[in-house]
């Protein structure tokens, strides 16, 4: 644990803020991401979880507040700029490309890091011979079969996106966004509509994702994969934060309890 | 090249075919990131004055005027690209359609052009087919290549879902400014092409009408993979005359088969109902393109439809 407490910053918020209208979705939320770590962020519906991770990816324009990745402001950055250098998410309400297969979904994600120009990807299409395939295309599909394997899509890599059952779509999302080879990734409710048993192949995905180096932000609603899995937790409500700590100390946090469960609840 | 291959009918029929492809592929290219433009005969517009100047009151070859009126064609596209990068759907549709308007009304009123009179005199390239057969097979085999590269398909991504492509790190805004100028320029080719095979074009030969002929090309051939514009360009250039053939075969039935009634009426009917000239034409397209939308609304050409068609040894080698 030494080690970890002496781990640098990966996402540093600093009195972050987004309105809509006059509903404070996000409201001056402090918080600090160690590299290395699997950081939960849970809540009650409505909390500003996904708000959250719109305005760290650049989705939605924060109102006021400092964004700092690695150290560097991300705030006036775009969000495919922000994915270059580093940011990777995946969606709630799955948002897959729903014609492409399921390896060139993959091979979408490997797109920003062979091509960060568009000039660069357009000599590569203008310039190659017809009916050859492309080195580059080989390269991106040879590491996308890879990253298939990993998480053991690589059967149904000529399938439609949207024809995969829904726990695989939520894979294939994460498998995507790993593809752009991030540094921090953030899960939103990745066990959501997932089965027991997927929740536990879940479990160790995510963990072995972490242990590849990538740090990751969890939004989750299921609180044995949370409690099980991250290394430190962050509750907000009304877009604040009401507590932090390690899985133990929130599980006991008296303002966490009155948040999910109301007031004057015995435990 | 085709001099003593085809009368000169025939040759302005293909011309005709061929420039249509090339107005099909200027819809096609901004339609892969998603981007329907009804404002592609405003840059056809463009394209021809521009050519039609270059050649006329400059003395340029064609060689020179041609790639010059497609390089201000898409530089034009990449100016009303930016404030189409904001906009969406039914507004995009109105700002390209506000956009042809606009360069009609210009050319209506600029007198260095011709002005109401239209542009008279401009240089005739004999060599216009040559031109039309490489050109098109240049565009084949440029969006061929398009479609097997990333670049491509990072453009279908965009089409399907626009923010989860920019959140995977493809450059949204820089892709579908590229695809519009890349689709302006093509335009440009287009109306350049058609200036120098017309001699004379004004104001309202780059009509509406147009854009909206050169989006039926894409819809019925479809939209979804480069064979498209191809087919459905050639499918609807050469209906008319199609039909029109139909008509001259109409009077090889013999008198006594429709001397009665009411064959004769029917005969009547037919006969005049198939001349397919000029605004026949779009009754005839609107007709198919209804028919499209309800039995084939991907078009003529789906991804599913190409392996089918091609040859195994064609495909690329899967690694």
């Amino acid at each position: 644990m030494l080690e970890r407490a002496a781990a640098a910053t990966c996402l540093a918020i600093e009195g972050l803020t987004k309105r809509f209208g006059g509903f404070y979705a996000v409201n001056d939320l402090q918080l600090e991401v160690a590299t290395g770590d699997i950081h939960a962020l849970i809540g009650p519906n409505g909390a500003g979880k996904t708000t959250f991770f719109n305005l760290v990816t650049g989705v939605l324009p924060a109102d006021s507040g400092e964004i700092q990745f690695e150290g560097v402001p991300m705030l006036d950055t775009r969000a495919s700029r922000r994915t270059l250098k580093g940011i990777a998410r995946t969606f709630q309400n799955i948002r897959l490309f729903p014609h492409l297969t399921v390896l060139e979904t993959v091979m979408i994600g490997e797109h920003c890091r062979l091509f960060p120009s568009v000039w660069q990807s357009f000599r590569a299409a203008a310039l190659q011979p017809p009916f050859v395939e492309a080195r580059q295309e080989r390269v991106m599909r040879t590491s996308a079969l890879t990253l298939l394997e990993f998480f053991g899509l690589v059967d149904k890599r000529d399938a439609k996106a949207s024809d995969l059952p829904y726990g695989d779509q939520r894979r294939l999302e994460m498998a995507r966004a790993l593809a752009t080879q991030p540094r921090l990734l953030l899960l939103d409710e990745p066990a959501a509509g997932m089965n027991p048993h997927e929740t536990e192949v879940l479990d160790e995905l995510i963990t072995r994702i972490r242990d590849r180096g990538v740090t990751i932000i969890l939004v989750e609603h299921d609180m044995r994969l949370v409690m099980e899995i991250s290394d430190r937790v962050t509750v907000l409500n009304f877009g604040t934060k009401i507590a932090e700590g390690n899985p133990k100390e929130i599980q006991r946090n008296p303002a966490v309890i009155e948040a999910y469960l109301g007031e004057d609840v015995q435990l | 090249m085709f001099d003593g291959l085809m009368d000169n009918y025939t040759q302005s029929i293909l011309i005709f075919m061929g420039i249509n492809i090339v107005a099909a592929y200027s819809f096609f290219a901004p339609f892969k990131t998603g981007q329907v433009s009804i404002g592609q005969a405003g840059f056809m517009a463009v394209g021809a004055y521009a050519s039609a100047v270059f050649t006329q009151k400059f003395g340029l070859p064609f060689i020179v005027s041609v790639p010059l009126a497609a390089l201000i064609a898409g530089v034009v596209g990449v100016v009303i690209g930016f404030p189409a990068l904001r906009i969406k759907g039914i507004y995009l549709l109105l700002l390209t359609l506000g956009f042809s308007e606009i360069i009609q009304v210009v050319v209506l009123s600029w007198d260095y052009v011709g002005g109401a009179q239209g542009y008279r005199n401009i240089p005739f390239n004999p060599r216009t087919l040559e031109w039309v057969v490489v050109i098109v097979v240049l565009l084949i085999f440029f969006f061929g290549r398009l479609e097997r590269s990333s670049l491509g398909r990072a453009m279908d991504s965009i089409h399907q879902d626009e923010t989860a492509a920019e959140v995977m790190g493809i450059d949204v805004v820089r892709i579908k400014l590229f695809a519009f100028g890349i689709g302006a320029g093509i335009a440009g080719v287009a109306g350049a092409l058609y200036a120098h095979q017309a001699t004379y074009i004004d104001s309202t030969t780059f009509n509406v009408m147009m854009s909206v002929e050169i989006l039926t090309f894409v819809v019925v051939g479809g939209g979804i993979t480069y064979w498209g514009p191809v087919v459905g360009a050639v499918a609807l250039s050469l209906l008319p005359h199609f039909l029109r053939t139909l008509r001259e075969w109409l009077q090889l039935m013999p008198v006594a088969w429709t001397d009665f009634y009411p064959m004769n009426k029917m005969y009547d009917f037919l006969y005049a109902f198939l001349d397919f000239e000029n605004a026949k034409r779009l009754i005839a397209y609107g007709l198919i393109l209804i028919v499209m939308m309800i039995v084939r609304p991907d078009g003529l050409i789906t991804r599913d439809s190409l392996p089918r068609l091609s040859f195994k040894r064609w495909r690329p080698r899967h690694a």
